[in-house]
């Protein structure tokens, strides 16, 4: 036991090396890969001819020159969109993004005035859309320069056409990740941003619309690192969190495994009957049983009324003093709400499971157990190993456990925050309830920090991720 | 080279150029003024109103009254209103500015008066309306703000909320009249003194078989709890619960209520702890397990429903079950001490009442909708189905019984209108904790035991005060 | 002789195995159960039984639940519900599964990067995010829009493409390379090949993909307003507390569909296509 409690550390010490060395290697190999974008700009400011600088000047013209219709009149028209896009909002857009509003809008008089939080959130799109814009102006330069090269050469160049099947071909990755990126970048990437941004206003409190927000620089995170109850209260919850979070995706993970496993074993009959009970507990939406959880652990729930009709005294399983017992209630209600997934993940991967390997092995005259160490657990774990990593931030920011079994409480040694809360529930506490979105959003800033460091060294270590192709 | 540079350049001076230009030209465009004054006192035609308005409003039918009366009378205008059809605590800070939210609504003192700082909505001709001098003062001043150096009222209020002790007359011992009112006035003496109620309590609790009790209600609820802190000499914020920078919930003597809760959860058993009993307490009370409880007036109807089901008549509920004002308590604060006397029990209210969102394209008909709806003849019918206890002294007083009661005990001072400013959103939570932890003290044994002095009920009281300053001021 | 040696053994072993699954069963089904006799009870509080069992059985709060629509309008917002997680479902996976391939057969430079940044992002504590969401949606004209949960929902299923993709990596390449020889492309092997492989996981995803939606609160409660667009959950959590029965009569029913899902694409999560002759 010892030794693997070492090893694990040794290869946590390892994954945070390798990581600490990437970036290292990252910003050592910079100059060298600067210079050789840089060498690439000056080949084609210095070798392209009157047709590929038409292009520099508006997208599109060099390859119209060119006769290359269908993607000179595309590069055109992504031109005269963004200009029209910029004119019409995302200029204005961007000059809000840094003054965050000067006129106070007055809703007695109905006077409109600036919105800061609209305007930064629109200003992050005109940014976002900036880039985007030189994006498609260098692709479009390298392309009129590709063209060049092609007819210097006496090359035909490439078919618009032929371009076009490629997305289906070899670029088939590009046409499929489109949207899903385009989505993620709107709806997830887009606020995360706004959210970082936020830690360096002064948003919350009474500075809320219609009132004007500013920028204040690093203010809050000063103001979070010198108040002296912040450090104290935040490695407490900080190392019951890791706590949880580790025990909790272990309980859960291998419980899943486990009744996948059982159920699958051949002398079970009525598989689909017995599968029904985890898919009911999965069914039931995951507030209601929190709910129908707290109620049965509270004093006047049917766990007391039976203890108290037995002649015993009620136990507060989730009151005030009862620190450990409501963490380990929080346990396992977890592990009864996730196990069902679990199961029915590992379920629908078991059944790839190569059957031959077992074939061999029975041949072969090795134990059930032994068949399951050498060929089920490499297997399940080779594939759910991200899975593993996801679920561990999953209930590292697990939110709903404690909001709902044990929420409302503020313990004297905490910081606005209860001996159950994990950080999100903390940051919670501080941000929704009490209304500081500015502060919260740089306490959220600092947790992240520490956590996707944690994880990624774990994921970037696991083989999952180092041999992607070993079952392949 | 220079030749493709200059390609370069120029695009990007284009650019330059086309942001510079319209960025300008935005940032001056900017604010619309439109100054129009919004009460002019014309209605306009064709209005639509949606009216936001409480569930139990609409589940006992007296919203849909209230509209077809209003659309009946302003049919010649055009105006009509309409249920607004959203969740009865919509925050109208963030669905108004969008135009989401409901043109007038109807929420507590503490909700409508988060809404004056960021203008959300409308100050109101209070003097306008034929209930101006109907409403005592104490009512007005829950929905008056100061804003720019103004004084303005933004609600008009129409019900009171004060709690009610209900209890069972048919449960009191069978010789009250002679053993249990001490003072003759033909009152059982533990409905009108705690130490009575606890000593009775006791006696039933004992007997009981821990199926039985006497009073019970959970702590946990700060709103129905903190009163007792109040009762000596605590209270919420300084200057009459404007000032956030004054919190006073242990000042006076208001250890002494800390420990009249643990006292009192002596008498019950650990559901007091947590909120198990607070929505038991109706079918509890129709059961016998409890004798009596305190809550507010408008869910008289709950123990009649669940009496109901456990087979009494009419005649025998209207007859058994009693609501009447909360006891007095022990100067002394201890309920087995009663030589220095008795003090008035103090309890935490509300006022509900109808605002006027800013952000209505109609704000006259919206006026007009409320005047029409704080009438008499309204508020009347309004009382009538919902049980509610009028703001409106005039019909209090015609409807008498515990509306008038409530009223007076408003106009005393006996119940505190809970804050109307936006802190009072951050005192819910450390209160909670603390109650929560005095009634787990009274079932703590032994060296768990943390409250057995008053002094340190006292420090507990202080650490409360400083965590809520924390929430309001440590993160400014 | 031998056979006889053996069964008693088995036997012995299948009796345990029944022992723990009817105890782990019986773990999963108690709460349940206790919702479901709650939504049987006669009254409205649930303090009103003691121990496990109400004092009264009846059907009221069913009937109530899908007659007494005025105030509380459960079928709407089933119907709701049923129609945002639906398409949700439909247009995550797809989205999911077309990531997860992506991420899991071809090689592009920028792709550990992505990799890496997904993970990063998943830590982010959502609700902070929330404001953010709420104005883009004011933005957009979406509040108060069914279509604009799903858009939410459908765009941020991508974001859990990992399952997937570890499933997808073992999936061995050889046949593809075997079709690529015969001339198809990339889209066809993955229509024709790949998917049909991953039926286990596709229904594994649609499962978890409707779910999430469907008994998520926080977005739908941010984003709808009027109480005519309320979703299961949203409605339920507006129930007053009195209401108990119907609160759970309301909680069993949702679990309804679910099951249903599960009756009917249980067969393809279990078995899949993958009888060992396609791999190897």
């Amino acid at each position: 036991m010892e030794d693997r409690k070492e090893n694990v550390a040794r290869k946590l010490g390892r994954g945070f090396r390798a990581t600490l060395e990437k970036i290292k290697n990252f910003f050592l190999s910079l100059p060298a890969r600067i210079k050789q974008k840089l060498a690439g700009a000056k080949e084609i400011l210095t070798q392209g001819n009157g047709k590929v600088a038409a292009s520099m000047v508006v997208m599109g013209l060099g390859q119209l020159l060119y006769r290359q219709w269908a993607k000179g009149i595309l590069y055109l028209l992504a031109q005269l969109a963004f200009l029209a896009y910029f004119i019409l909002k995302g200029a204005g857009d961007l000059i809000g993004f840094f003054t965050l509003g000067t006129h106070e809008s007055n809703a007695w008089y109905g006077v409109e005035g600036d919105n800061s939080v609209i305007m930064m959130l629109m200003g992050i799109l005109a940014i976002i859309a900036l880039i985007f814009y030189f994006v498609i102006y260098l692709a479009n330069v390298k392309d009129a320069y590709k063209i060049q090269c092609a007819v210097d050469t006496m090359k035909s160049p490439a078919s618009f056409k032929k371009e076009l099947s490629s997305l289906l071909g070899k670029n088939f990755h590009k046409t499929a990740l489109a949207l899903p990126i385009i989505g993620v970048c709107v709806f997830s990437v887009l606020p995360i941003i706004f959210m970082i941004l936020i830690a360096f206003t002064n948003y919350g409190g009474t500075v809320v619309p219609p009132a004007l927000v500013d920028w204040v620089g690093f203010e809050n995170f000063t103001k979070i690192l010198t108040l002296g109850q912040f450090a104290p209260t935040f490695f407490r919850i900080f190392g019951w969190n890791i706590l949880w979070a580790v025990l909790s995706t272990f309980i859960n993970y291998f419980a899943g495994l486990g009744l996948a496993l059982l159920l699958n074993r051949k002398c079970v009959k009525g598989k689909t009957f017995w599968r029904l009970f985890p898919i009911l507990a999965y069914a039931v939406p995951g507030f209601i049983t929190l709910i129908a959880f707290k109620f049965m652990f509270s004093y006047g729930g049917p766990i007391n009324q039976m203890i108290t009709d037995a002649g015993g005294t009620a136990v507060g399983f989730l009151d005030i003093d009862a620190k450990w017992t409501a963490r380990f209630i929080g346990l396992g209600v977890n592990a009864w709400l996730n196990i069902p997934s679990g199961m029915l993940l590992a379920t629908g991967i078991l059944s790839n499971v190569n059957t031959d390997l077992y074939e061999a092995a029975r041949v072969d005259g090795a134990s059930p157990w032994k068949q399951f160490v050498r060929i089920t657990l490499p297997y399940v774990l080779f594939a759910t190993m991200p899975v593993l990593i996801s679920q561990f931030i999953a209930n590292f920011n697990n939110f709903g456990i404690f909001y709902f079994l044990r929420g409302g409480l503020y313990m004297d040694g905490y910081f606005l925050a209860s001996d159950t809360d994990l950080l999100i529930n903390w940051l919670y506490n501080m941000s929704i309830d009490n209304n500081y979105y500015s502060i919260g959003a740089a306490i959220s800033i600092i947790i992240f920090a520490v956590t996707s460091v944690i994880s990624l060294a774990v994921y970037v270590l696991s083989p999952s991720y180092k041999q992607e192709e070993t079952y392949q | 080279m220079s030749k493709n540079l200059s390609a370069v350049v120029a695009h990007i001076a284009i650019l330059l150029a086309v942001f510079i230009v319209c960025g300008l030209l935005s940032s001056v465009a900017a604010a619309t003024d439109a100054g129009a004054a919004k009460f002019t006192g014309e209605l306009e035609e064709n209005a639509t109103l949606r009216v936001l308005e409480n569930d139990t409003a609409i589940k006992q039918g007296y919203l849909a009254e209230l509209i077809a009366a209003f659309n009946e009378e302003y049919k010649d205008y055009h105006i009509t209103v309409q249920d607004a059809n959203m969740d009865q605590y919509t925050d109208l800070e963030n669905d108004g500015p969008y135009g989401y939210g409901p043109d007038v609504l109807y929420q507590a003192n503490d909700r409508i008066m988060r809404y004056p700082d960021g203008k959300h909505i409308l100050p109101l001709p209070a003097e306008e309306f034929d209930c101006y001098d109907k409403i005592s003062e104490k009512g007005w001043q829950a929905y008056r703000r100061t804003v720019a150096g103004q004084e303005y009222t933004f609600g008009i209020p129409v019900n009171v909320q004060g709690p009610l002790l209900y209890y069972r007359k048919d449960l009191l011992p069978e010789n009250w009249e002679s053993e249990w009112d001490d003072d003759g006035d033909g009152i059982p003496d533990m409905v009108e003194y705690w130490t009575d109620m606890y000593r009775f309590s006791k006696e039933i609790k004992e007997g009981g078989g821990g199926k039985k009790f006497g009073y019970m209600r959970s702590f946990l609820e700060p709103y129905f709890s903190v009163g007792y802190l109040y009762s000596y000499g605590g209270y919420t914020f300084g200057k009459g619960n404007t000032d956030p920078s004054d919190i006073g919930h242990s000042k006076g003597n208001a250890e002494l209520g800390a420990n009249i809760i643990r006292q009192l959860a002596t008498v019950m058993d650990q559901r007091c702890i947590d909120d198990s009993v607070t929505t038991g307490a109706y079918a509890a009370l129709a059961s016998g397990e409890f004798f009596a409880t305190i809550t507010t007036p408008d869910v008289y109807t709950m123990f009649v429903d669940e009496m109901k089901a456990k087979g009494y008549t009419e005649d025998f509920i209207a007859e058994n079950l009693v609501t009447t004002y909360i006891p007095k308590l022990p100067a002394s604060g201890n309920l087995e001490d009663e030589s220095q006397g008795f003090i008035e029990c103090n309890m935490m209210g509300g006022v509900q009442g109808y605002a006027i969102s800013s952000y209505t394209k109609y704000p006259n008909a919206a006026l007009a909708f409320v005047k029409f709806a704080t009438s008499y003849e309204m508020i009347k019918r309004r009382n009538e189905l919902l049980g509610i206890v009028p703001a409106r002294g005039d019909v209090a007083d015609e409807v008498g019984g515990l509306s008038e009661v409530i009223n007076n005990n408003l106009e005393a001072g006996n119940i505190t209108v809970m804050p109307s400013i936006k802190e009072n959103a951050q005192i819910w939570t450390p209160l909670q904790t603390l109650f929560q932890d005095l009634a787990k003290d009274a079932f703590r044994t032994g060296a768990e035991i943390k409250y057995a002095t008053l002094d340190s009920m006292k420090e507990a009281l202080q650490r409360v005060d400083q965590q809520i300053y924390d929430s309001i001021f440590t993160l400014q | 002789m031998k056979r006889r040696k053996i069964r008693p053994k088995r036997l012995f072993g299948a009796a345990i195995t029944y022992l723990i699954i009817l105890a782990v069963c019986f773990v999963f089904l108690f709460p349940i159960l206790w919702l479901v006799l709650a939504s049987f009870s006669k009254t409205g509080s649930i303090y009103s039984f003691r121990g496990f069992f109400p004092t009264e059985y009846s059907f009221d709060s069913f009937v109530k639940l899908f007659t007494d629509t005025e105030m509380y309008n459960y079928p709407r917002w089933f119907l709701n519900t049923l129609f945002i997680a639906l398409m949700s479902s439909l247009f995550g996976t797809t989205l999911t599964i077309l990531t997860a391939y992506c991420m899991s057969r071809f090689r592009f430079k920028s792709r550990k990067a992505l990799m890496k940044t997904t993970l990063i992002l998943g830590m982010f504590p959502s609700f902070m995010t929330m404001t953010a969401v709420y104005i883009l949606m004011t933005q957009f004209n979406l509040i108060n829009q069914r279509w604009g949960l799903i858009l939410i929902y459908s765009a941020g299923a991508p974001m859990g493409y990992l399952t997937q993709k570890g499933f997808f990596d073992t999936i061995s390449i050889s046949i593809d390379e075997a079709a690529r020889i015969d001339g198809a492309t990339n889209f066809q092997i993955f229509m024709r090949i790949t998917l049909p492989l991953a039926a286990p996981m596709i229904v594994y995803t649609l499962l978890s993909s409707f779910v999430w939606p469907w008994s998520d609160f926080i977005l739908p409660k941010l984003l709808l307003k009027n109480k005519d667009l309320y979703t299961v959950a949203v409605g339920l959590m507006a129930l007053d507390n009195t209401e108990f029965s119907r609160f759970a009569a309301g909680s069993v029913f949702i679990a309804v569909p679910i099951v249903i899902f599960y009756f009917a694409l249980s067969k393809f999560l279990i078995n899949g296509l993958s009888a060992g002759a396609v791999k190897q």
